[in-house]
Parts: C-alpha cells; sequence; structure tokens
C-alpha cells in the first residue's frame, strides 16, 4: 500500500456545506494514476470545490480524502501536486519567467525553460505579465502549476479564453504528461475538450450524477452527441 | 522549515519591488519628502516670525538691543505700546515681544541682563525663531555698547525671563519631535506597503496557491519579512541621513543603535501589517487600519503630546502600545546621547525586539491555510 497505491485520488463521501448550500454533497470518486479525469458540471455545480478539498484548502464536513497513497492533510505530498486556480493567479508585477521560476522555488525546483515552451511562452518570457493578454496569463498559470513535473495535477478550467488551436496544442501536451504517468484531474464545461479525457464526471448540486468515458456516457443516453448526454443525464431525476 | 523555500519568497518580494517602481517611490521619497515639510514647518527658517519690542530702558542697551533684533531676518521687528503688545499676542498678531524694562541698562551695569520674553505659546516653529534670534542679538548688542563706550561695564550675566500665554513653552520643536519622528516614519510607510502588498497576494489568488503548495505559513511570514525588512533598513538609513545631516535634527547618540531600533520598529511594522491584513478583504480595507490601529499608536506615543501629560487611563494605553517605547527610547538616544549601558534605553529595545517577535507569531498562527 502507501506508495504503490494504484489510484491517485481516492475521495470518499466528501460533504461540504456553505449555510443551507450543499457544494459538496456526498461525493465518491476514484482516479488510477495517469488517467485524466474530467470533471463536467455548470456553474456552481461544485467542481472548483471538489478540487479544493483533494488540496485541503476547504475544510470538510465529512469524508475522506486520500492523494497518492497518503490520507489528507498531509503536507508531505503537497510537493506532488500542481495545483492550477480558476482565474490565473499570477504576480502581475512578475515577469513571465520571474512567475514561473518562483512557483518552481517553492516546490523545491523543475525546468523553467520546458515549462514556458509547454505553452509556447518562450518568446514573452521577459515581459511583465500585467502587459500579458487573458489567454497569455492562462497558459502562464498553466506553466507555473507543471513547472515541478508533479505527479498529480489539478486544473480548474485551464484553457477558458485560449484560443481552439492552442487549446489542441496544451492537450496534446497534458495527454502526453498523462502517458508518462502523471495523474490529471481537470475541470471544464467545454464538451469537445471533454472527449480527450479517458474518464468522465458528471457533476451538479454537489453530485456525481453520471461517470464512464465519452462514449458510454453517449450510449447511457442514448444521444450521439456528448452535449445531449449530457443535458439528458442532467435532467434524469438521480 | 525550508531555507529554499523561504528564500524563494524573499527573492520574489525583492523582485516585485523592482519592478514597482511607485512603491519604491513611495518607501524612497515619501520620508524625505515629509521630512523635508516637516522641517519647514518647525525649524522657523521660512517665514520670520512676527515681534513686537517694548522698550522701556532709559540706558543705551535697550535701544542696541532693538537695533541688533531688527536687522535679524529671522524676525520683523515693531516696536509697541506695553499695553498694545499684550493685547497683539493675545490676539495672534504677533508670535512674541520682548520687554526691555526701565532699569534695563542699570541693572545690566550691576552684571545682570534681565529682559522679559513674552510668548503666546501656541506655535512652537515661530517660538523658537524668536529665542534663536534674541539669543544671537543679545552678545552683539552687548558688545556695540561697550566698544561705543559711553558706560563702560563688565560683560553682563544673560538672564531672560521667559513667559508663556498659552501652554507651556517647548522650544526647540525640531529636535524634540524629530528623533521621535524618523523612527514613526519608517514604521508607517513599511506598515502601509507591506500590509497591502500582503493583501493583494490574498486578493489575486496567489495565496491560495501558495497554501496548496509545500510552504508553510512560518515560511511565508518570514520570506516575507526578511524581503520588506531588507528594503526598509535601505529607507531606515536614508531617513536617518536625510533627518541628521540634512534637516539637522540634533543628535547626541549612537548612530548605529538608532538604526538598529529603526530596524526592530520596521520587523515590527512588517509583521503587523501582515497580522492585520488577515482581517482584511481588499486593500481599502487594510489602508482602514490606518486611521484605525496606526494613527492612535502613533499619538498616544508621546511623539506630539508627552505621554505623562496624558490623562491617568490614556497613560495606561501608551505604556502597553510598542511604538511608545520606540519614542522614548529614540529620544533618551539622540536627545540625552544614551546608549545600550541606560536601563531606560535597554527596556525600550527589549520591547521593541518583543514586539517584533509578537507580531511575527501572530502573523504566522492567523495565517489561514484554508480558503473557506
Amino acid at each position: 500500500m502507501g506508495e504503490q497505491a494504484a489510484l491517485a485520488v481516492e475521495i470518499r463521501d466528501v460533504r461540504k456545506r456553505y449555510g443551507s448550500l450543499a457544494a459538496l454533497d456526498g461525493i465518491t470518486l476514484r482516479v488510477p494514476r495517469g488517467q485524466v479525469y474530467g470533471l463536467l458540471g455548470p456553474n456552481g455545480a461544485g467542481k472548483t470545490t471538489l478540487i479544493r478539498a483533494i488540496v485541503d484548502l476547504v475544510r470538510l464536513d465529512g469524508g475522506e480524502v486520500t492523494v497518492l497513497g497518503h490520507r489528507m492533510p498531509d503536507a508531505r505530498v503537497l510537493a506532488e501536486i500542481g495545483y492550477m486556480t480558476q482565474a490565473p493567479a499570477l504576480y502581475s508585477d512578475l515577469t513571465a519567467e520571474e512567475n514561473v521560476r518562483f512557483f518552481a522555488a517553492i516546490h523545491g525546483g523543475g525546468d523553467v525553460d520546458a515549462a514556458l515552451r509547454f505553452v509556447h511562452l518562450e518568446d514573452r518570457r521577459r515581459s511583465v505579465t500585467s502587459t500579458l493578454s487573458g489567454g497569455m496569463r492562462t497558459r502562464l498559470s498553466l506553466a507555473c502549476t507543471i513547472v515541478h513535473a508533479p505527479r498529480l495535477l489539478l486544473l480548474d478550467e485551464p484553457t477558458v479564453g485560449v484560443d481552439p488551436q492552442l487549446r489542441a496544442e496544451l492537450w496534446d501536451g497534458l495527454r502526453e504528461m498523462a502517458a508518462r504517468g502523471a495523474t490529471i484531474i481537470i475541470s471544464s464545461h467545454v464538451m469537445d475538450e471533454a472527449e480527450r479525457c479517458d474518464r468522465l464526471g458528471l457533476i451538479r448540486a454537489g453530485k456525481i450524477l453520471a461517470e464512464g468515458s465519452a462514449d458510454e456516457l453517449r450510449a447511457l443516453a442514448g444521444t450521439d452527441r456528448l452535449e445531449d448526454a449530457f443535458l439528458a443525464l442532467s435532467a434524469a431525476p438521480s | 522549515m525550508s531555507f529554499r523555500r523561504t528564500l524563494a519568497i524573499t527573492t520574489r518580494v525583492l523582485a516585485q519591488f523592482r519592478h514597482d517602481r511607485r512603491t519604491l517611490a513611495i518607501l524612497f521619497v515619501a520620508p524625505v519628502f515629509i521630512l523635508w515639510l516637516f522641517s519647514l514647518l518647525f525649524s522657523g527658517q521660512s517665514d520670520p516670525a512676527r515681534m513686537g519690542v517694548v522698550n522701556l530702558d532709559r540706558g543705551p542697551l535697550g535701544e542696541a538691543i532693538v537695533q541688533e533684533l531688527g536687522s535679524s531676518d529671522r524676525v520683523t521687528l515693531e516696536a509697541l505700546s506695553a499695553a498694545d503688545a499684550a493685547t497683539q499676542l493675545e490676539e495672534g498678531d504677533i508670535d512674541a515681544y520682548l520687554l526691555l524694562p526701565a532699569d534695563l541698562s542699570a541693572t545690566a551695569l550691576q552684571g545682570s541682563l534681565r529682559p522679559e520674553l513674552h510668548l503666546r505659546g501656541t506655535d512652537p516653529g515661530a517660538e523658537s525663531t524668536v529665542a534663536r534670534a534674541l539669543a544671537q542679538s543679545l552678545p552683539g548688542a552687548i558688545a556695540a555698547v561697550v566698544q561705543s563706550g559711553p558706560i563702560p561695564f563688565a560683560l553682563p550675566t544673560v538672564d531672560v525671563h521667559t513667559s508663556t500665554l498659552f501652554g507651556n513653552a517647548e522650544l526647540s520643536t525640531i529636535d524634540l519631535l524629530g528623533s521621535a519622528f524618523i523612527g514613526l516614519l519608517v514604521f508607517f510607510l513599511v506598515y502601509v506597503v507591506t500590509s497591502v502588498a500582503f493583501l493583494r497576494e490574498r486578493s489575486q489568488g496567489t495565496l491560495e496557491r501558495l497554501m496548496a503548495s509545500p510552504l508553510k505559513r512560518s515560511e511565508i511570514v518570514l520570506g516575507y519579512m526578511i524581503g520588506f525588512t531588507m528594503v526598509a533598513l535601505v529607507q531606515a538609513a536614508e531617513v536617518l541621513v536625510f533627518g541628521i545631516w540634512l534637516v539637522g535634527i540634533y543628535n547626541a547618540g549612537n548612530l548605529a543603535l538608532i538604526f538598529g531600533m529603526e530596524a526592530l520598529l520596521a520587523l515590527g511594522a512588517v509583521n503587523l501589517g501582515i497580522f492585520l491584513s488577515t482581517f482584511a478583504r481588499s486593500e481599502f480595507q487594510a489602508v482602514q487600519f490606518i486611521p484605525l490601529v496606526i494613527t492612535p499608536m502613533m499619538l498616544l506615543s508621546g511623539v506630539i503630546v508627552p505621554v505623562s501629560s496624558e490623562p491617568d487611563w490614556l497613560q495606561v494605553v501608551s505604556n502597553v502600545l510598542p511604538l511608545t517605547y520606540a519614542v522614548e527610547g529614540l529620544k533618551a538616544v539622540m536627545l540625552e546621547g544614551r546608549g545600550l549601558e541606560s536601563t531606560t534605553v535597554q527596556v525600550d529595545v527589549a520591547v521593541l525586539a518583543g514586539f517584533a517577535l509578537l507580531a511575527l507569531v501572530a502573523a504566522s498562527t492567523t495565517l489561514r491555510r484554508r480558503v473557506d
């Protein structure tokens, strides 16, 4: 067990309430190592809260989270995680390179040049972050997340504002990281991204409504398009 | 605790300063600008003070003093009757008047020069100017009378009888306030910059990222403390050089000791800034702590009104505030030339160090890991 566990993330009956609102209403989830797992759901479904729960940023009302064989909270495992917040959280007065270098340093080191190349920002490395476009900032935020070669990536809507061609390239990069053993949990509400995940979880009102590959979900709903499947499964009484 | 990770925070903080010219300007231009304003207000070298003179002297000395004072560019002199002088002083038309009694020359012959200086007591700057002008004029006037020689007499001892209409006479204001002021200036500016910088860390979402990283909260606070204190030390040195050599604030003490006390104040200010920023949700709210916390601390520190003249209950408040000890310590060192061998200074330094440490612990422990 421990390091040998086949699961990268195991979430068991996790609950979190904000007043009368159940942000997480008994979510159970298992993500094997090397898998790209997509969390699909409308805004306010609980995707961000779930991702925060994995890195121990919210105080849970119930349930337990195990990451890379360590029962959370466990500070040791944090160096193995790359967490990308929904809005690009960067130091706007630092250059692109200084941002990446800083996040590498606090995680114990990493390849700054490779991270900047990964998001195609090597030409803008000396640009001050506040001068970058929204899409560039999102990419820079991703570079800061992957620079220390984490074994688990938690990406909260990482491709917002990134144009389709670059998004495809970023996905190629993510698939490559997964092929080399990294586990990726990614939240999105863009359906064409969902197609590129190994497994999807439909989340709504703090509950997982359905789980499976894109094909499985289409078959389950009896529709041809994933979007229709998503709408059909969301509407179905659980 | 990892030194590398702490250093990463420090390096980043310093890099941000390099890119943020405006904040650097606030830190390095503002204290010089404020000190300069301050020196204009209190050193009395801008506008000459308005002074009246009532010359009742039957001998030659009174006229000589009037002549000498009249040629000083520190004061504008107006000859008045005793009644007019009293009224104008009351009305605020003049800052002070000099009364030269009828027996001035006569008593001077007997060895004692006894002019009366009447001050309004409300404008320390003007009154220190008047006192300086008088101190400079008297020897000249005496010399003039002795040289012209109508009545040869030995040099009299000068015994200016000073009375104040309102308040009490604090003459060398720039010296009295300046020593404490250079410490408070560093404290205030470092607090403002740190609290806003740390709040931005929260509002731009990077704090959430730091919390999801292996960084410990103590490493974040220490990293910030080292980075900001390094900048603050340069600022403290600048303020010291400008204040003592250019503004001319009186200093009889050890410069290294003064710098050390400023450094302790800066450390406390950084940690207090981080601590208080955990209770604010926006930069605006962080700034709101200034009138609420920082200004009262400064007012009660004894910098303007001595702590001993506060009401008893307020003295209790003053005595638990760290800035009170900073003001006391800086005054003891700079005005009285005391060093670390003095018990007062020892207590002051210990309190400042204790405050910096307490604020560090408070900042590290109140920094919440979780976002909810």
